[in-house]
C-alpha cells in the first residue's frame, strides 16, 4: 500500500498558552483510504488537522508527520497546500472585497504553477468553475459577493467543498464539515466526497455525528480521545459511539 | 509668525489681477491674525498633524499662470474639463453650465471657519463661480488639478457650482502629480437644490513635495442626494476635509474615501455631517491603509439639529496598519441635540487578520500574494464605490501599483 500520510508519536501544544493537546498520536492513511475522526470536545480532532495543515498557533512537540515520505512539519501552509493537502474549515473565514472566483483561481493558479502545470486559460477555468459550482449546488448570486460574506454557515461549508472539487487534492481534510448542516447540505457533501473518492485521493474526515459518516461510510474510523487514538475500527465502529457515546472508551 | 508677512504681500500684489472685496479682506485678516493652524489648542482637526513645515517653506501664488497641459497624457479628454494650472481654474464653456457674477454668489464657507479655507478666499485671484442647468443634466464635469514651477507656488482654486432643481451630473476631481513644491488649498462648494443628484469622485495624489488640502463644502436642499467618493495616495501632508450640510428634508448624502499613507506621510480626513432639518440621512465610510512611519487623522462629526427629528445616520472608519511605526489617531464623534434620531458610529485600527491569512494559504497562496490579496480587497471596497468608470480604473491603477510596494513589517 502507498502511504500517503504516516503520523507517528506526535505531540502538540497550543503555542501561546502551552497547553498541550495531541499526546503521543500514530496514524496512517493509505491512497484511497477515507477515515473519520471521532471523538468528543477537546480531544484534539480540529488540533490534529490543523496541525497537519501547518497553522502556526500550534507546536509539534515532538513525533512526525510524514506525507509521502517528506517532513511535513517544516514545510509552510501554502507549500502543503500545493502539494495537495487541503482543509475544509469548520469556520472558514470571511474574506471582504475578495470575490470567489478571484480567490479560487488564485488558488488553482498557484498549486498548477508551483506543479510545473500550465496556468488554466479563463475560458477553462471559468468551464470548470461553473460546472462544479452545479455539482455542489452553491447558489450562484452568493458567488458574485465576496468570498463567505453574508454567507450562511451552510452556504459556506457548501463553498469549503466547492473548492475541494476545484483543487483536487490528494489528501482532503474536513473539519466537521457537517456542523450547522440541514439534511440537504449533508447530503450534497457527502456526495461530492464519494464523487471525488478514488484510488488515489484520501480523506480524513473529522465529526462528531454519525449522519455525515452514513452518507460516506468511511473505510476507517478512529476515537480520538485526549489526544491519542484510542481505538480504531471499520464503519460499524459509527454505530458502536452513538449507542454507547464515548465514555466506553475512557 | 514671520511667515504671514510674506502671505500679506502675496496678498497686496493681488489687486494688480482682482478686485479686493470685503470678503478676501475679512478673510485675510483672519488668517494674517491666526497664521497655519500649528499645533492649535483646542482645534481637534489639525491638532494630530505636524504642520510645522508650513512655517518653514513660503510659498507664493501664481495669479496669472499660463502653463497648460495636454491631458490626453493623462488619459482624459478636454470635454466638459476645467483644468486648474498652479490653481488658476481655466474654464472654456459647456453647454448648460453658465458663469454667475460675483453678486449672485453667497459663499457657504464662513470667513472664520479655518485658517486654510480663509488663505483660500483671500488669495485666490477669480472664483469661479457656476450653474449647472438641465442642458448639463446627466453630463460629467471634470477638473483636473496640474501644477508645475520651478518656484514654491501657493495654489488657491475656488469652484463654486450651483445645480439646478432636478439635474443629476458627475463631478470628477483629479490632482495629478508633480515635482513642484507647492501647498495647495483647493476649495470646492456646491449648492445642490431641490431634488438635484451630485456624483463626486475625487482623486488625489501628491508627490514628496507637494502639500494638499482639499476642502468639500456641500449645501444639501431637499431631496437632493450627494455622493462623494475620494481616493488618495499622498506622500507628504494631505487633508481631505469635508463638511456636508443638509439643509432639506429627504436629503441624503453618502460620503465614502480611501486613503493610502506611506513613508513619512501625513493625512488628515476630517468630515462634519450636519444634520439641520427632519428626515435627512448621512453615512460616512473611510478606510485607511497605513505603512511605514506615516500617519493618519480621522475625525469625524455628525451633528444634529435640535428640530432635525428622524435623521438617520452613520459613521464609520476602518484602519489596516502595516507597519510597526504607522500611526493612526480616529476620533468620531456626535453631536445630538434631537431626540428621535438614529446615529451609529464605529472606528476600528486592526492589522491583516492572521486567521485570514492562515485560511488563504491553506489554498496554496503565499503569505505575501495573500497579504497583498486582502489589503486589495479591503481598498476595492471603496473603489468600486467610484462612480466614474474611468475614474473608478484610475485609481484601481494606483492601488495596484500601491499595494506590492507596501512594507508588511509589524
Amino acid at each position: 500500500m502507498d502511504k500517503i500520510l504516516e503520523i507517528k508519536n506526535l505531540k502538540a501544544s497550543v503555542s501561546e498558552t502551552e497547553e498541550k493537546i495531541l499526546d503521543g498520536l500514530n496514524l496512517t492513511i493509505n491512497k484511497g483510504e477515507t477515515h473519520a475522526i471521532m471523538g468528543p470536545n477537546g480531544g484534539g480532532k480540529s488540533t490534529l488537522v490543523n496541525v497537519i495543515a501547518g497553522k502556526d498557533s500550534y507546536t509539534v512537540d515532538s513525533g512526525k508527520i510524514g506525507y509521502f515520505n517528506e517532513d511535513l512539519i517544516e514545510m509552510e501552509v501554502d507549500e502543503r497546500a500545493k502539494k495537495g493537502i487541503f482543509m475544509a474549515f469548520q469556520y472558514p473565514s470571511e474574506i471582504p472585497g475578495v470575490r470567489p472566483w478571484q480567490f479560487i483561481k488564485a488558488s488553482v493558479d498557484a498549486k498548477r504553477k508551483f506543479l510545473g502545470d500550465k496556468e488554466l486559460s479563463v475560458r477553462e477555468f471559468s468551464k470548470l468553475y461553473d460546472e462544479n459550482i452545479k455539482i455542489v449546488g452553491m447558489n450562484e448570486d452568493l458567488m458574485k459577493r465576496s468570498l463567505n460574506e453574508g454567507f450562511s454557515g451552510g452556504e459556506k461549508k457548501r463553498n469549503e467543498v466547492f473548492q475541494m472539487l476545484m483543487l483536487e487534492p490528494q489528501l482532503a481534510l474536513l473539519d466537521e464539515t457537517d456542523s450547522g448542516l440541514d439534511v440537504d447540505a449533508l447530503k450534497s457533501v457527502g456526495d461530492v466526497v464519494n464523487r471525488m473518492r478514488n484510488g488515489d485521493r484520501s480523506f480524513l474526515i473529522v465529526t462528531h455525528y454519525q449522519r455525515l459518516l452514513d452518507h460516506i461510510k468511511p473505510d476507517f474510523v478512529h476515537v480520538l480521545i485526549k489526544g491519542k487514538i484510542v481505538e480504531s475500527g471499520g464503519y460499524e465502529l459509527v454505530k458502536k459511539i452513538e449507542e454507547n457515546g464515548y465514555e466506553s472508551f475512557v | 509668525m514671520e511667515y504671514v508677512k510674506h502671505y500679506e504681500k502675496n496678498f497686496n500684489d493681488l489687486s494688480k489681477f482682482s478686485d479686493i472685496d470685503s470678503l478676501k479682506q475679512e478673510s485675510f485678516n483672519y488668517f494674517f491674525k491666526s497664521g497655519f493652524p500649528i499645533k492649535k489648542k483646542g482645534d481637534e482637526r489639525w491638532k494630530y498633524l505636524d504642520l510645522r513645515s508650513l512655517e518653514k517653506t513660503l510659498y507664493t501664488t501664481d495669479y496669472e499662470s499660463n502653463l497648460n497641459i495636454d491631458l490626453s497624457t493623462i488619459g482624459l479628454d478636454k470635454t466638459n474639463t476645467i483644468s486648474v494650472n498652479n490653481g488658476v481654474p481655466r474654464y472654456e464653456k459647456f453647454d448648460g453650465i453658465i458663469v454667475l457674477s460675483n453678486q449672485s454668489y453667497t459663499p457657504i464657507v464662513n470667513v472664520d471657519e479655518d485658517e486654510f479655507l480663509s488663505l483660500n478666499t483671500s488669495l485666490s485671484s477669480k472664483h469661479l463661480l457656476l450653474k449647472v442647468n438641465s442642458e448639463f443634466n446627466g453630463k460629467v464635469l471634470n477638473i483636473v488639478y496640474y501644477g508645475d514651477s520651478n518656484k514654491e507656488i501657493l495654489e488657491c482654486p475656488r469652484i463654486y457650482i450651483d445645480i439646478e432643481q432636478n439635474v443629476e451630473i458627475t463631478i470628477n476631481e483629479i490632482f495629478i502629480s508633480s515635482k513642484a513644491v507647492t501647498l495647495k488649498l483647493p476649495v470646492i462648494e456646491m449648492v445642490l437644490n431641490k431634488k438635484s443628484k451630485v456624483l463626486h469622485n475625487l482623486v488625489f495624489q501628491s508627490s514628496f513635495s507637494e502639500n494638499n488640502f482639499k476642502f468639500t463644502r456641500i449645501d444639501q436642499k431637499e431631496d437632493s442626494f450627494y455622493k462623494l467618493t475620494s481616493f488618495s495616495n499622498s506622500s507628504l501632508l494631505a487633508a481631505n476635509d469635508i463638511k456636508v450640510s443638509l439643509n432639506g428634508k429627504n436629503s441624503e448624502c453618502d460620503l465614502k474615501g480611501l486613503y493610502f499613507t506611506t513613508l513619512n506621510s501625513q493625512f488628515n480626513t476630517h468630515v462634519v455631517v450636519e444634520h439641520n432639518v427632519p428626515y435627512t440621512k448621512s453615512n460616512q465610510y473611510f478606510k485607511g491603509i497605513l505603512s511605514d512611519n506615516s500617519r493618519a487623522v480621522f475625525s469625524g462629526k455628525i451633528y444634529v439639529e435640535r428640530d432635525a427629528q428622524k435623521a438617520y445616520a452613520e459613521q464609520k472608519d476602518l484602519n489596516l496598519v502595516m507597519s510597526k511605526g504607522a500611526e493612526i489617531d480616529t476620533k468620531p464623534g456626535l453631536e445630538i441635540y434631537a431626540d428621535d434620531v438614529e446615529c451609529y458610529h464605529g472606528a476600528t485600527a486592526g492589522h491583516v487578520d492572521e486567521s485570514t491569512l492562515y485560511y488563504m494559504m491553506t489554498r496554496g497562496i503565499d503569505k505575501k500574494t495573500a497579504t497583498q490579496m486582502l489589503v486589495n480587497g479591503f481598498a476595492n471596497e471603496i473603489i468600486n464605490e467610484i462612480t466614474d468608470e474611468k475614474i473608478r480604473s484610475f485609481a484601481q491603477n494606483q492601488s495596484d501599483e500601491i499595494i506590492p510596494s507596501l512594507s508588511f513589517n509589524l
